[in-house]
């Protein structure tokens, strides 16, 4: 398919999810409509940051055998971006999804003890500081690196790596911030000291799944050539390595709370267990854990890419069932999926997809101008 | 000529040289193929075609084995063999048997991977392997590089491989005897120094144990024998009252406390079992009879235990005439308040529990004194 028919259809799929949407708010109920709002946005947020994290990873353990594939990541976490006005739009969710905005919430001493956090105002602050401080780590870690591509100063490697330690810290506060405020906060009774770990797990996850997926598919274009198997080997162990990790963080939150059968924990995931919830936890314990986890057991099938490419894919099909089994019982009893949830993937993925294959139309596909690269290239395990 | 050697080195001056040996004399020489080399070489395991390590398919065979049977080991002693209610929790509780079951997974994986790689790839013990002695060794250590024809002490043709080794390109030859495995160091003493030690710990291990069971003054460790605790009915130093058991604070009901207001077994002939006769009830009744009545009552109900003689007193025979004309009323009444030398089991037995064992007797009394149509009419004839 030529470039120009690809965008195309992309456009067309927009626009008709465009429409979808739209019609969700007045015939399925605004409640429908902001649920599947948060729902994308979070999907194409937590990918973005997962890409800017590996990024940032990369420059705080100096990596070379990263510095050929890091402007895919760099690229894809253009996302943030594209996400980031989408969370300025999502405050308008909060008098319709989250019941701490209602004055009667108050009554509930559980939400009252949390109303310095949970008030509409301080909420809006805090999502425009992350937001802030997201573009200034997208500034100095991806604007700096394209940079370097033409002036090849190698000053940005030192400036990357003074800043990167700095960002995972900012980092891991405002992933927490986003996993408590959007996520968590849906429903205010709950706590959970880990959720922050559990939504960082699966955001690392879902920016190295969208980053060998996009790997896979430059490298069948020939757009990267010198990476070889051995640098998509490495991804591939990544992989592996946080599916567990995912999987060890999801079930130590879930055993807790299972042990200490406190009303204010349990009550979270009996919701999530009730009904149809219950076999869908199921199907996420397979698709996000046990299948890549076997799949991924072998040497071979790290380098593979046929299986590197289908694992990916189901990794960020799976992190999106994650999200959905999070957010979802906020407000059905039974998991729901019809128009607008199709209507709303096929906007925000199409407007995804547009935007990532501007990002990487332009430019290098790799950090030519990094004195690394060459290095990197020569990796061999 | 032929005769037994280990193996037959040629002596290469560079890598390079190395490996453009190996594929011409792959194949025509006996025994295997190996190289020694200063530094690790970029696919010399691939020119060699060393066969892959089972290392990995072992450990994960090991890893399953330790999972499934630390999982067998904690169904059978919680939920079988001595099922024991834990934080009320039900005794088939998988998530409390996850870490468990994750550590054991572990342990015989790791151990797998290390034993394994030790004792049954590089058949240690062995402290002598013929080439450490070789003259080529300190060459290969530095900076030339072998390649071995190891036939390990087959009958060979050695000149006719040394011919073909020059003929490649060898500097030198170098033959290595096959080594007599003899005196301390031979792997049979190894072997039976280590199966020594070992009885030697399964003889102490069980002389220890006698020694305790028949002297039990001599407690080796007595870790958690002895520990500051609350001893019930016991005096205590901790409260100023020196008793260890506390009363309930003044003004307070326990949860679930209800109060027994009936004074004698002729009121309690009017009260009423509130229990329908289900099976669920009467597997109840069964299991509480079983558990707390029958140590005295016999399993029949019969008044003929095994614990009668040592106790001293004559347990009534519950399925007697006297007692088959109770009430159900008065039947729980005694269980509650206690009869003769029975105690109360009010503080053992639940209310319910109390009737589902009122039912269960019942259910004693009819079946040993079954009348003709107890019996189904097919069984009669």
């Amino acid at each position: 398919m030529s470039d120009r028919g690809a965008t195309r259809i992309l456009a067309a799929t927009a626009f008709a999810g465009l429409a979808g949407a739209v019609a969700t708010g007045p015939v399925a109920g605004w409640e429908r409509f902001w649920i599947n709002w948060i729902q994308w946005f979070l999907f194409l947020l937590t990918i973005g940051l997962g890409c800017l994290f590996i990024v940032a990873l990369e420059h705080v353990v100096g990596a070379k055998w990263s510095v050929p594939l890091r402007r895919v990541p760099e690229r894809l976490s253009i996302l943030i971006l594209l996400a980031c006005p989408l969370a300025l739009v999502g405050l308008f969710s909060l008098p319709v999804l989250y019941p701490w905005t209602r004055p009667e919430s108050l009554q509930n001493p559980l939400i009252a003890g949390k109303s310095f956090w949970l008030s509409i105002r301080f909420f809006a602050v805090r999502a425009v500081v992350c937001i802030g401080l997201w573009v200034i780590a997208y500034r100095i870690l991806i604007r700096g690196s394209m940079r370097q591509d033409q002036d090849k100063d190698p000053k940005f490697n030192v400036r990357a790596r003074r800043f990167a330690p700095v960002f995972m810290v900012l980092f891991g506060i405002t992933l927490t911030v986003v996993a408590f405020d959007w996520i968590s906060s849906l429903e205010p009774e709950w706590y959970s000291d880990i959720f922050g770990v559990y939504i960082f797990a699966g955001t690392f996850l879902a920016g190295l799944a969208a980053t060998t997926l996009a790997v896979q598919h430059l490298m069948a274009r020939g757009r990267l050539p010198g990476v070889t198997p051995d640098h998509v080997y490495n991804l591939g162990g990544f992989l592996f390595a946080f599916t567990v990790f995912w999987s060890y963080i999801g079930f130590a939150q879930y055993m807790l709370m299972w042990y200490a059968n406190l009303p204010e924990e349990v009550f979270w995931y009996k919701e999530r267990l009730e009904g149809l919830w219950g076999p869908l936890l199921l199907a996420l314990a397979v698709l996000h854990f046990f299948v890549p986890f076997f799949v991924l057991i072998p040497r071979d099938s790290k380098k593979g890419r046929r299986r590197m490419f289908w694992i990916s894919i189901l990794v960020l099909m799976a992190h999106w069932l994650d999200l959905y089994w999070m957010i979802f019982p906020a407000i059905a009893k039974n998991p729901v999926f019809s128009w607008p949830e199709i209507a709303f993937g096929l906007l925000f993925i199409s407007t995804a997809l547009l935007w990532i294959r501007r990002a990487m139309s332009r430019g290098a596909d790799m950090p030519v101008g990094d004195p690394f690269l060459r290095e990197g290239l020569e990796f061999r395990l | 000529m032929n005769r037994e050697v280990f193996s037959v080195l040629g002596i290469f001056d560079s890598a390079q040289q190395l490996m453009d040996a190996i594929p011409a004399v792959k194949g025509k020489v006996p025994g295997k193929l190996e190289a020694y080399t200063p530094y690790p070489i970029h696919g010399i395991d691939k020119a060699l075609e060393l066969r892959k390590s089972p290392i990995a398919g072992m450990v994960l065979v090991m890893g399953f084995i330790g999972a499934i049977s630390a999982m067998v080991f904690e169904l059978w002693t919680e939920a079988v063999d001595y099922p024991m209610m834990t934080a009320g929790k039900p005794f088939w509780s998988w998530e409390a048997f996850v870490p468990i079951m994750f550590e054991a997974m572990v342990l015989f994986a790791c151990f797998t991977g290390g034993l394994g790689m030790l004792f049954l790839l590089n058949r240690l013990p062995m402290f002598r392997h013929p080439m450490l002695s070789s003259r080529s060794m300190p060459l290969v250590t530095r900076d030339k590089f072998a390649l071995a024809v190891e036939t390990e002490g087959q009958r060979v043709d050695v000149d006719g491989i040394s011919r073909l080794l020059q003929s490649v390109g060898a500097r030198s030859i170098e033959v290595v005897e096959q080594m007599p495995a003899t005196g301390p160091a031979s792997p049979q003493f190894l072997f039976r120094f280590t199966v020594g030690v070992m009885v030697a710990c399964l003889a102490a291990g069980y002389l220890t144990y006698w020694v305790i069971k028949l002297y039990p003054r001599a407690i080796p460790m007595v870790h958690m024998l002895d520990q500051p605790r609350l001893d019930p009915q016991r005096e205590d130093s901790f409260f100023r009252d020196g008793a260890g058991m506390r009363m309930p604070a003044a003004g307070t009901v326990a949860r679930g406390y209800m109060p027994y207001l009936i004074q004698s077994e002729n009121e309690a002939d009017l009260l009423p079992n509130p229990l329908p006769r289900t099976e669920e009830v009467l597997k109840k009744g069964r299991l509480t009879f079983n558990t707390y009545c029958s140590v005295c009552h016999g399993i029949l109900g019969d008044g003929k235990p095994t614990l009668t003689a040592a106790y001293g007193a004559k347990p009534a025979n519950l399925v007697s005439e006297s007692i088959r004309d109770y009430a159900d009323g008065r039947l729980y009444h005694v269980i509650t308040m206690g009869k003769n030398a029975m105690t109360s089991y009010a503080a053992d037995v639940g209310r319910e529990e109390r009737w589902t064992v009122v039912h269960y007797v019942r259910v004693l009394q009819r079946a040993l004194n079954a009348r003709d149509e107890d019996i189904p009419e097919e069984a009669r004839k």
